[in-house]
């Protein structure tokens, strides 16, 4: 891996930290990936593809023990703020990291950014993260506390998404999904995957199976029907 | 043995359109931030203040280029608080210039991958 993400995603992490936010934050997206090296400690866990994208997920209500003003320090990395679409969801833009600040949507389709003044930003509100926030680990990244879904939950999560998307980015979320998914067996938590996935709506829970099944995985299907 | 996951490190592999689209999706997040980088070079304060000590006094002295030429604009006895904000504003312009640099070269390097050459 190149070494300016991994060091300015650390440095992000840790200023954050100290400004006292960073607990109220969990990790999703790509990133995650990567830091489940630290989760599953086996050396046959290799993650393969990661993109610039930092997604952070704001936990609803938001808990922040004081206000920060994220922008500020962002800006002192080298950031600059970014209005995306017309409804003007905030992104911090930086050769080497992107981030982006995502809260669960719930009930009807939310068309505007939710605020979150304790930061000074706003996020955008998106489908499916209330399962990334079910079940959250904490691992320890370069001496920082950082939370993540559960790999479980991230894995089931992405196959979901990845049934609703008609991009390339489908295919990198079911082998994102497929790597994790197997490390989870890996590491002897195939009941937490299989009681992860009993926990989902039918309708997921065929999205998540249709996901496998385009990519003939047949022993993580097992795994699942057990 | 060969484990589940090293058994899968093959298919899991990103294929090759996932990789296009992954360049897509970068070379566009590269153009916009080469924009906003440009933006924020824009709205900073322009020219470097400089000290000038004249008969033992002190000047301050607002240094610029314009039209391929650099002028000198007198500012005398600048505050503290103005110092301070062209020296912040010197500072913040040199890490911007660095990063656009940067963002230019990553331009490059995708146009480069997505025309499938070897990028210059």
């Amino acid at each position: 891996m190149e070494k300016n993400p991994y060091r300015l995603c650390e440095e992000v992490l840790r200023r954050l930290r100290d400004a006292g936010v960073l607990d109220g934050l969990v990790v999703i997206g790509s990133w995650c990936v990567l830091f489940y090296e630290a989760y599953f400690q086996s050396r046959d866990y290799a993650p393969t593809i990661r993109t610039r994208d930092l997604d952070l997920a704001v936990p609803i209500p938001p808990r922040f023990p004081q206000n920060v003003d994220v922008t500020s320090l962002l800006k002192e990395l080298g950031f600059v703020i970014d209005f995306r679409g017309s409804e003007g969801y905030i992104r911090f833009l930086h050769p080497d990291l992107i981030l982006e600040f995502l809260v669960p949507e719930r009930g009807r389709p939310a068309s505007k950014p939710f605020d979150i003044p304790a930061l000074g930003i706003n996020a955008q509100p998106l489908r499916y993260l209330d399962l990334l926030l079910a079940h959250i680990v904490t691992v320890t990244f370069r001496g920082i506390e950082v939370h993540l879904p559960h790999p479980a939950n991230f894995s089931l999560h992405k196959l979901i998404v990845a049934g609703r998307r008609h991009s390339e980015k489908a295919d990198r979320d079911r082998d994102q999904a497929i790597l994790v998914m197997g490390a989870l067996s890996d590491h002897g938590e195939e009941e937490q995957l299989r009681q992860a996935y009993a926990g989902l709506p039918g309708k997921w829970q065929r999205a998540v199976r249709n996901g496998l099944h385009d990519r003939a995985e047949a022993d993580l299907l097992t795994i699942l029907k057990r | 043995m060969v484990s589940f996951s090293a058994s899968r490190m093959v298919t899991c592999r990103a294929t090759d359109m996932s990789i296009k689209g992954v360049l897509r999706e970068e070379l566009a997040n590269s153009l916009r931030m080469q924009k906003r980088y440009e933006a924020e070079l824009a709205k900073l304060r322009k020219g470097s203040l400089v000290k000038r000590r004249i008969k033992g006094n002190v000047y301050y002295y607002l240094v610029y280029r314009e039209n391929g030429k650099v002028r000198s604009e007198y500012r005398g006895k600048s505050s503290p608080d103005e110092i301070a904000a062209y020296k912040a504003a010197k500072s913040q312009r040199a890490k911007y210039r660095q990063l656009l640099s940067k963002v230019k070269k990553q331009i490059r390097f995708l146009r480069g991958a997505l025309r499938g050459k070897e990028p210059v």
